[in-house]
């Protein structure tokens, strides 16, 4: 039961950034051609929040979270924990209850250690998750991955909870 | 360590022919800071205007960055350089060995339209001669007058230690200054404000030079996913150099610019592949489940040093490019990555992770004898001058990320860089022609 309250939640969210995502899509260049965009993809939902590079490229932030919820990781690490399985499985039930939505992962680092040995670590952290929704169910097709590494932080203090934020794996809406 | 002669005694000529003058004295290793030298303002023999000052401000960086000189005070300096005389005939060597120089550097300059003539010559002040090994002529535009300054700086090297000096060179770097997202720059030893070269509107990193020194691979994001790219230095017209759609993190060119190991990213599982000069597969260099990234070629093109997370960790190992066992070099610590091997053969640097910091080692090319060269703030990402006697790397000592040289043993020690902005992944050029 809780569980379909917080579904709903996610989808009144998705509607309420309608408007803003179609504005942002007017702007910014498209996602690319990641695996997951798939041609007559919805108006104004394709793009939402933007990928994390759109995003500074419009001098913005990269998003924290979203409908689909960050999941976080230890350093220099990318196995998951229980929380981070809590909140794949919620991802989960979002991604059966809207199936032609597909998705691309951003696996992410903190800014501590290298910057080619961190992309290929957010690329592990990325693959986790996919790994992890295949399992439960979701085809392979709907999920791409990329990997940021340390060049897209959400925060900037050389703090514990700060590099903490970091270490994630953002999940980006890319059509329905 | 300290007070090592790294290169010859040269007070009897063993270096030089001894029939000719030679600078008398010992050179120890860079930062040591010994070896006493007065460098004059070029005189102006006609139309030269600033630019003797501006030579002879470079070639004294230069000679201060390499560690080997104490740079004696223009204020004691004991000749005007615009009323002396520039032959050891008509110089006061009496008085230079009064304040201390052991070596004096003097020369003319003339400028007629946009032509430039430098004469410069160095001074064995002891011996009250001039080394004719080091002595030059150059012609060339106003705009090449650093670079003549440079190239004195590495034939004064060159003649003093045995091995030219590196200054005639450029070093490419990662920095999001000027408001951008990330782009290549471009670092000389004559300017504080690097030139920027690519516009990529995106991340870029992972510059490498070509060994011919003409062009610059790199990775952007300019396609959604990162790959690479190569840009060409005369034109800046950029092409992709490898093709397909499996992301790439980074590559490097074998020494004779025939092959390329790069890093590829299949699907999470990051793992070096050797690739022919058009980027087509010779060979998976590396199949593991584990993170491989950021190989590095041995100088004679046969072995290769790269960091893989095999042992649970990141750690650094070496392997022959055509196959064979892996070999780990690094023994302390509990991660270290991005090695670099030097062009001379001998050294291996790399990042190693101490105390929550980031710090850089050097270890000779069998891992033996590690040196932690760094202990100010964070430093990453080493990269190797052309002639393998200092290294380059990105440093938070002062704040935010600037680059920073120092010799491989890590006593002299200079930030090149500053700023608001993070410069990151230096890579040095070869010497320019």
């Amino acid at each position: 039961m809780s569980r379909a309250v917080r579904t709903w939640t996610a989808i009144g969210a998705a509607l309420l950034l309608l408007p803003l995502a179609g504005a942002c899509k007017k702007k910014g260049p498209q996602p690319g051609a990641g695996a997951g965009a798939g041609a007559g993809a919805g108006l104004g939902e394709e793009g939402l929040g933007g990928s994390s590079l759109e995003r500074a490229r419009r001098g913005l932030a990269p998003e924290e979270d979203g409908i689909l919820k960050d999941v976080h990781f230890a350093f220099d690490k990318y196995d998951l924990d229980s929380e981070a399985r809590a909140i794949l499985d919620r991802n989960a039930d979002w991604l059966r209850q809207n199936s032609r939505a597909k998705i691309e992962l951003e696996g992410h680092c903190d800014d501590r250690g290298t910057i080619e040995y961190n992309l290929a670590l957010g690329a592990k952290r990325a693959k986790a998750v996919k790994d992890y929704l295949v399992g439960l169910g979701i085809e392979a097709e709907r999920i791409s991955t990329i990997s940021y590494g340390e060049e897209l932080p959400l925060c900037r203090e050389e703090t514990e909870s700060c590099w903490a934020r970091n270490r994630r794996v953002h999940a980006v809406i890319l059509g329905k | 360590m300290r007070g090592r002669v790294v290169a010859f005694v040269l007070t009897f000529g063993l270096v030089a022919a001894p029939a000719r003058a030679v600078v008398t004295g010992e050179i120890y290793g860079p930062g040591s800071e010994s070896f006493r030298i007065a460098v004059s303002p070029l005189k102006d023999l006609g139309g030269g205007g600033t630019l003797g000052a501006e030579f002879a401000r470079i070639l004294s960086r230069d000679l201060e960055l390499s560690g080997y000189f104490k740079l004696l005070d223009p204020k004691t300096f004991v000749e005007d350089p615009q009323t002396s005389g520039i032959t050891a005939d008509a110089i006061d060597f009496t008085g230079w060995a009064a304040i201390g120089a052991q070596a004096l550097v003097k020369g003319g300059v003339s400028a007629h339209g946009p032509g430039v003539t430098v004469e410069v010559r160095l001074f064995d002040v002891p011996a009250r001669k001039d080394v004719p090994q080091v002595g030059r002529r150059f012609t060339g535009g106003r705009a090449d007058v650093p670079r003549m300054a440079h190239k004195t700086a590495d034939a004064i090297l060159a003649y003093l230690t045995g091995e030219p000096g590196p200054f005639d060179s450029a070093i490419a770097f990662v920095s999001n200054r000027g408001g951008r997202l990330k782009d290549i720059y471009l670092l000389t030893f004559d300017r504080e404000d690097p030139v920027r070269l690519t516009d990529e509107r995106s991340i870029v990193g992972a510059p490498e030079w070509r060994p011919d020194g003409r062009a610059l691979l790199f990775r952007s994001y300019r396609e959604h996913f990162p790959y690479l790219y190569e840009i060409d230095l005369g034109s800046h017209q950029v092409r992709k150099l490898v093709p397909g759609p499996v992301p790439v993190l980074n590559g490097a060119w074998s020494p004779d610019g025939s092959r390329l190991l790069v890093t590829r990213d299949r699907g999470g599982d990051a793992n070096i592949d050797l690739l022919d000069r058009a980027g087509g597969l010779l060979r998976h260099v590396t199949d593991h489940w584990a993170i491989d990234v950021s190989p590095s070629w041995s100088p004679d093109g046969r072995h290769f040093v790269f960091c893989s997370s095999r042992t649970g960790a990141p750690q650094i190992y070496v392997g022959d490019v055509d196959g064979g066992p892996l070999r780990r070099i690094s023994t302390t610590g509990s991660y270290n990555t991005s090695p670099a091997w030097s062009p001379k053969g001998d050294h291996i640097a790399y990042t190693t992770r101490t105390g929550g910091a980031f710090q850089i080692v050097v270890v000779d090319a069998d891992g033996a004898n590690p040196h932690v060269i760094t202990s100010a703030g964070s430093n990453e990402d080493p990269a190797w001058s052309p002639d393998g006697r200092y290294l380059v790397f990105s440093s938070t000592r002062g704040g935010r990320h600037h680059l920073v040289m120092a010799d491989r043993d890590g006593r002299s020690q200079h930030e090149l860089t500053r700023g608001a902005a993070d410069d990151t992944s230096p890579a040095w050029s070869p010497r320019r022609e």
